[in-house]
Order: structure tokens, then C-alpha cells, then sequence
């Protein structure tokens, strides 16, 4: 009988495993997935928000046609509205896909919202490289579009905003992870991007800043061309250029901003842009020969450093701070006082930017 | 006139082996000669028996030439006791009585000689014939293709009934001393009534008598055969299989094909990725599947994880049932078509494999996904090249299966350590199993 009661104790440990698995298994099928969440101020209600949830109902078929479902729902907070949510679907709620999340324009303009932020960030089912980006006229408008090109709920956002499908300057897609970074740190400030909802179609081209709490800016798709340039994040541009009579167009297929923050001792503090440039010349007026680029490279030169210091004076007035100059102040002085030091220099630092173009080739054979 | 002893023994042997249908015994008679001969007809040979000593025993005149006739042919023996002239005249010798002589002739009859070709480890470059079924002829075989003084034979029995003859082979330049004194002793202490093939010995080796991996390399190709010598490998060689035992088995063994040295570098060390993550994908990927759509449905990108949900759509039962069910089905096929006739064989695969399959889905007792595993399964499954190490997957994967269905993602992870700590345990003659070196005498 030694023999039995050995299988015995097996059995029951194996019981108790059984237990173990608890709540955990649920079926893909019995999910109910979240491709995107909107988040805007309600309207006309005692409520402080209203939170739509866009939901990807899967096909059965391959033929038929992408489906989803957006339920929305006024409530105070996000965890009460998906709670009511959650009474009004038939599956289990999964953000585990849920990769977009929506602010409406509103919203970000109201001060105190930060919390919204935060549930996003606990939630562990979200993931933290779901991207994040404001939502105009609202959040829930953006949610409603749906353009013809999509063969899954919310996949243009996705392609958008991320780098799988088109790359464009004018597109600076955020990262929650990195929202909340620059949401908390000093010396950083947020970047969203503005999504405008259109009938058919969604257009990205401009961004709003932040700073700690709310948007207080909104760029224009040239500058926005230009923030991204200073942030380093998507090459592929063209640059507009004009000497006497003749206008050209420069596609990038290289663009390099550095720059240093001088503190010269009893002069003016001043930061240097050194920004590198390659690329082709794609559309010219007049034709332009090979031996003759030089000249026309430090036209655009010229003209991209005087746009990119416009941009950066602007920022600078709105005293925001979305490329890190204070933090990269703060990672080079050790006192104890650097930051109250850097919000005393910011308002009054000068810029100064050097572009160096280069264009390999005309696009001609000669 | 025999002397007294010798009817002695004659009559012993007469009575032991009792009368049977094919015992023969025959007195011939000239002048001066008198010879008796006792033999199983039905094993020996006869033919051999009459050229070798029926007749030169007419042909020669005198007794004595007869006599030192008998005493320097190689293929005859002087007696020694009952229980071995016993032994040797069931195994198809002639007791020759002659004089006050006793010899035993060996004219046993080879049957099963035949070459047979390669059809479990094929190979598309190489050689393509295997061994046959009869031990001198496979010795034959092994020496041909290793022809050595340092090739060490050496034979004894196992088995208590079947009293099977089995060969051990090794290069004692190459060999670990030690792993041949192992092995020897394993093979006197195996405890087994009817041995019949090297397969047998897999449970032997462990000391509960049951064993999941197969700590043994059973080989059916002489080229993988003469390979191992040379690499200081144990060889087993048992009367009646046209399969060879490799000693000591590491997992690389397991997982190596004669195509690796047939192919050249690069296509060979493909072959061997392939392998490896064949062998990681039957094992992994049913209860990986269970993991990620029932439990962690994140892992996949979005497209996948709505197109599987929308193929789950209407089935009845949770995942894992859905698994086992198709797994069960492909199991039941891999068995039935190694049952099947030959001639059924193809078309049991094709209305299985195919038909079932789609069947399984448009009945919505399986998704469409879940189709393309299985079969994924099971064909990875045989990418695995010694057979009995690709059945041990095949249990395993059941494993990974039960703990996915109970932890999820972590249940895949924990089984498969679990199977890697198992696997870092066994040891085969003190080789330990996932070494990628074999050791080499002198190191310990």
C-alpha cells in the first residue's frame, strides 16, 4: 500500500495545481479585444469624462470585411467607465492589443488631467509602447473614422504612428513610457501628436507641446518638420530652398542634428545646432548642373538654419522644452541648484545653428 | 570399435536431447572406419557437413590420415563437456564420434544473410545498404568497412531462454577502458528471458526499467557504425537484428544524420539548425499554443491575434481540448500508417492528414490554426533522425502541453527547463547526455 499512498500525494498536489491556474485561463475567442481608447471631457453631464473604447471584432471569414464596435461611457474616472463597460459587452475586456490611446483636444487644453495618464501607466494589461496622441476635435471623432484602406480596426493609426507604415517627418508618434518620462521629468517636456479626424481619412501633421500638465502649443507642420529634425527621428524629408530665381527641392536621405549647450563666463549662454544634411535634389525650376551644387547647398543651408532658429525661438518663448535642453544641462552640472540655475538661463539662451548640406547628385544623368 | 566412454557420452547426448522430428543420427561404415554423427538437420548444413566429412571419410584409407584429417580441420573442435556439446548442437553443430574421439563440426546454416537496404535512417548521399540479419555477415560487414588491428570482437550471451549471441566491438586504441569495462558489466547483469534485438536493452539501462530517452543509439547503417568506432563508441552487435547498438549515446548522436559528414560544411550545419529547431517546435509548440491564445494573447502581433480569435469563433471546447483532440487524431494516423499495408499506406495519410483535418475545422471542432500546428507538429516531428529519440518528443510535447494548460506561458517555460534538467541528469555509461564532446581514454 506504500505504492498508493505515494499516487495519493501526487494526485493531490497535481489538485492543488489545478487551483493554482485560477482565473488565469480565459480563451482568445471569449476576449474581447481593444485596439484603441479615447478619453474626453463629457458633455452636458455631472461626469468628468467620457471613455471610448473602440473594440476589433474579429472576422470568421477572410473575405469579410474588418468590424468593430466603439462603446463609450461617461463616468469620473477610466476604471469606473470600463467597469460600466464591462456590462455592456458579452467578452472578457483585453487592452493587451490595445496600442493606441487617444486624448481629446479638450481635454489636453484643461489643466489637472494628469491622472488620466496614470491609469494607463497601472493598468497592466496596457502595454507601455502603446503610442499616445491627442485627438481632434475629440478623441472619439478620431476613433469613429474609418478609412477605406484598413483591413483591421484601428490598423491606419497604427501604421501611422508607427514606423511599418508611412514614414513621414511630419508624424512624431509618442510612446506611453516615454509620455510619462518626459510627463515627470525635469528639463523634458511632452510631445504629442495631433491627429485630425477628417471624413474618410486621418491627418497627422502637427504636434502640440506640453508641459507638465497641459498643451499650451500647437505647431505647424513645418515646424513640426523641424522639432522632428532636432529630435532625430525620421530621415526621409524634402527641404525647400530658393536662390533668385530658381526654387528646388532637396529629398533627405540624411539628417543629423547635434547640439551643445556653451556657458561662457560672463557672456550670454548660447546653444549650438550643428545639423548635417545629405541628400538629392529632387524638383528644380531651372536646370542646375553638377559643378554649380555647392553653391545651391549653402542657399538651403542658410534657409534651414533660419527656419530651424524660428522654431526654436518660438518653443522657447512658449518656455517649453520638448528636445531636453534642461535635462542635458542638468546631466552636465553638478550643483546642487542646476535646475533652478537652467530655469533662470532657458528664457534668455541664445541659439545658433550651422547646417551643412550635401547633395550628392542633381537626379540627372549629364 | 568406439571405446566405452564415448558410447558413454553418445548415449548421454541421445538422451538429453530428446527425440525430435529433425534430430539426426547416422553411423557410416568402411572397411577399416567406423563414424558416428549426430545433428539437427533443420539448422545445420548438410551440404557443408557431407563435403567436410562424409567425403573424406570414404575417400581416405587409413584410419589414421582420417583421424589427422579431422584433428587439423579448422572448423572442427574437440569436445570439452555435455552442456556445451549441448548448447552447440542446438546451435546447428555436428557431434562427430570417431574413434575414441569426440568432435564437434560447425556447420551451422546462415540463413537471413541477406544485405538489407536503409529504411528508417535513409539518407539521399551515402551508402545506401544497412545490415543483414545474420551476425558473422554484419561482423563481415563492420570489418569491411574498418579494417583495423586495434578493432577489438569479443562475444557473449544474453537472455535466459533465448541464450542470444551478442558482439561487443570496440577500438581499443579509441575506446575509454573504463566505458568498455561498463558496458561489459551492464551486459552481464541485463535481466531480460528473450532477446531478440538491441532495442530491448533501452529499459535495461535504467535502474527502474523505465526509461524516456534512449540512452543508446540503435543503428541499422554499418557507415554510422564504423564512424562510431573511430570515435571510440561501444558497438553492440545481437544474432538475428539487422540493427546495431552505439555506445555510449549522447544527444548529439541523437540528433546527428550520416548526412552530416555526406554534405558539405555549410549544409550540414543547416541541416543540423533545422534539426534542433524541429526538435524544439513538436516539443514546444502545441502547448505553446495554449499559452499564448488562452492566456497571453499579447505575445502575438494584433493581425494574428484577431485572425486566430475569429477562427476560434463557435468552437465548442476551451483550447487545450481543442489540442488534444487533433494531436490524439495525428497520433492515431502516425500509428495506423505504419500498421497499414503498404499499398494503403499512402492513401490513409492523404484522407487523414487532408480530409480530417479540414473536416476537424469546418465541423468547428478545431480552428483553422489549429490544423496548421498539428501538422506542423508532426511533421517536425520527423525531421528528428534516429526514430527512437523523435517517439520521446512525441510523449514529451504532452507534457509541455499539461503544464501550458495549467500555468500558461510560464508552464511552457518551467516544462521546458524541467525537461533540460532531466536531460542534464541521464548520463549514458558516464557520458553525460547533452555533452557535445566525447570523452576520450585516459580523461575522466
Amino acid at each position: 500500500m506504500r505504492l498508493t499512498s505515494k499516487w495519493k500525494l501526487s494526485f493531490n498536489i497535481f489538485l492543488t495545481f489545478m487551483l493554482l491556474s485560477g482565473c488565469g485561463f480565459k480563451d482568445i475567442d471569449k476576449r474581447f479585444f481593444v485596439v484603441s481608447i479615447g478619453v474626453d471631457l463629457a458633455k452636458n453631464s455631472s461626469k468628468k469624462y467620457l471613455v471610448s473604447l473602440k473594440f476589433a471584432v474579429p472576422k470568421t471569414t477572410r473575405e469579410s470585411p474588418a468590424e468593430y464596435q466603439i462603446v463609450s461611457e461617461e463616468a469620473n474616472s477610466i476604471s469606473e467607465a470600463v467597469r460600466i463597460i464591462k456590462t455592456k459587452v458579452d467578452k472578457e475586456i483585453d487592452f493587451s492589443h490595445t496600442k493606441v490611446i487617444l486624448l481629446g483636444e479638450e481635454l489636453v487644453k484643461r489643466r489637472g488631467n494628469a491622472g488620466v495618464n496614470y491609469w494607463f501607466v497601472r493598468r497592466r494589461d496596457v502595454q507601455s509602447i502603446a503610442w499616445i496622441a491627442v485627438g481632434k476635435p475629440s478623441a472619439l471623432a478620431v476613433l469613429k473614422v474609418k478609412p477605406t484602406s484598413e483591413y483591421f480596426p484601428s490598423n491606419a493609426l497604427f501604421l501611422a504612428l508607427g514606423k511599418d507604415g508611412s514614414e513621414t517627418p511630419y508624424v512624431i508618434s509618442e510612446f506611453m513610457y516615454d509620455f510619462k518620462f518626459r510627463a515627470i521629468e525635469r528639463g523634458i517636456d511632452p510631445v504629442l501628436p495631433i491627429i485630425k479626424a477628417k471624413k474618410d481619412f486621418l491627418e497627422i501633421n502637427t504636434v502640440g507641446l506640453f508641459n507638465k500638465s497641459k498643451m499650451l502649443l500647437e505647431l505647424q507642420p513645418e515646424e513640426t518638420k523641424m522639432l522632428n529634425f532636432f529630435l532625430n527621428r525620421e530621415e526621409k524629408s524634402s527641404l525647400w530652398g530658393k536662390k533668385g530665381q530658381t526654387n528646388m527641392i532637396v529629398n533627405t536621405e540624411k539628417v543629423k542634428s547635434k547640439y551643445k549647450i556653451y556657458t561662457p563666463k560672463g557672456k550670454r549662454p548660447y546653444i549650438q545646432f550643428d545639423v548635417s544634411v545629405d541628400g538629392v535634389l529632387e524638383e528644380t525650376t531651372k536646370r542646375i548642373a553638377n559643378k554649380q551644387l555647392s553653391k545651391y547647398e549653402k542657399v538651403i543651408g542658410k534657409q534651414f538654419s533660419k527656419e530651424a532658429l524660428r522654431v526654436l525661438r518660438k518653443i522657447q518663448k512658449a518656455g517649453l522644452d520638448p528636445v531636453g535642453f534642461g535635462l542635458r544641462y542638468r546631466s552636465r552640472h553638478f550643483n546642487d541648484n542646476d535646475w533652478k540655475e537652467w530655469q533662470r538661463i532657458y528664457p534668455t539662451i541664445d541659439f545658433k545653428v550651422h547646417t551643412k548640406v550635401q547633395i550628392s547628385d542633381t537626379g540627372l544623368i549629364e | 570399435m568406439p571405446s566405452n566412454k564415448v558410447i558413454a557420452i553418445r548415449e548421454s547426448l541421445k538422451s538429453k536431447l530428446q527425440p525430435s522430428e529433425d534430430l539426426v543420427f547416422k553411423e557410416k561404415f568402411t572397411k577399416e572406419k567406423y563414424l558416428e554423427v549426430l545433428y539437427i538437420k533443420t539448422i545445420s548444413d548438410e551440404v557443408v557437413l557431407h563435403e567436410n566429412v562424409v567425403k573424406p571419410f570414404f575417400e581416405t584409407d587409413s584410419p589414421e590420415d582420417f583421424l589427422n584429417y579431422l584433428q587439423s580441420h579448422a572448423q572442427i573442435k574437440a569436445y570439452e563437456n555435455e552442456q556445451k556439446a549441448i548448447d552447440d548442437v542446438l546451435r546447428g553443430e555436428a557431434v562427430l564420434f570417431y574413434q575414441d574421439h569426440v568432435f564437434l563440426f560447425d556447420c551451422k546454416v546462415d540463413r537471413n544473410n541477406a544485405v538489407l537496404d536503409t529504411t528508417v535512417e535513409t539518407t539521399i548521399q551515402g551508402p545506401q545498404s544497412g545490415f543483414s540479419e545474420s551476425l558473422p555477415v554484419n561482423l563481415g560487414l563492420i570489418r569491411h568497412r574498418y579494417p583495423h588491428t586495434s578493432l577489438m570482437v569479443e562475444s557473449t550471451e544474453v537472455g535466459r531462454l533465448s541464450k542470444t549471441k551478442v558482439m561487443i566491438l570496440h577500438d581499443s586504441k579509441f575506446a575509454d577502458p573504463v566505458t568498455v569495462k561498463r558496458i561489459k558489466k551492464f551486459l552481464g547483469e541485463v535481466n531480460i528471458d528473450m532477446l531478440e534485438t538491441g532495442e530491448q536493452l533501452f529499459d535495461s539501462l535504467k535502474k527502474s526499467n523505465r526509461a524516456l530517452f534512449p540512452l543508446m543509439l540503435v543503428t541499422e547503417r554499418p557507415d554510422r557504425v564504423a564512424v562510431n568506432l573511430s570515435n571510440g563508441k561501444v558497438i553492440i552487435l545481437v544474432q538475428g537484428s539487422p540493427y546495431a547498438v552505439i555506445l555510449p549515446t549522447v544527444m548529439k548522436d541523437l540528433m546527428s544524420s550520416m548526412e552530416d559528414i555526406y554534405q558539405s560544411y555549410w549544409i550540414a550545419k543547416f541541416l543540423q539548425l533545422l534539426r534542433y529547431t524541429a526538435f524544439n517546435v513538436s516539443m514546444i509548440l502545441p502547448g505553446l499554443y495554449v499559452a499564448i491564445s488562452s492566456y497571453n494573447p499579447e505575445v502575438f502581433r494584433v493581425q494574428l491575434a484577431l485572425s486566430i480569435a475569429g477562427s476560434r469563433t463557435g468552437i465548442p471546447y476551451p483550447s487545450f481540448v481543442e489540442v488534444l483532440l487533433m494531436l490524439f487524431m495525428m497520433e492515431l494516423l502516425i500509428e495506423a500508417s505504419i500498421r497499414l499495408p503498404k499499398a494503403i499506406g499512402p492513401t490513409a495519410t492523404t484522407v487523414g492528414g487532408l480530409i480530417l483535418g479540414q473536416a476537424a475545422a469546418e465541423a468547428g471542432l478545431a480552428s483553422n490554426i489549429m490544423t496548421v500546428i498539428v501538422s506542423f507538429v508532426a511533421i517536425s516531428n520527423f525531421v528528428i533522425p534516429i526514430n527512437a529519440f523523435s517517439f520521446t518528443i512525441r510523449v514529451l510535447k504532452y507534457f509541455i502541453l499539461l503544464l501550458s494548460t495549467l500555468f500558461g506561458l510560464v508552464g511552457v517555460v518551467l516544462g521546458f527547463f524541467m525537461i533540460i534538467a532531466y536531460m542534464v541528469k541521464l548520463d549514458s555509461f558516464g557520458e553525460a547526455f547533452l555533452s557535445a564532446l566525447q570523452s576520450k581514454p585516459g580523461k575522466q
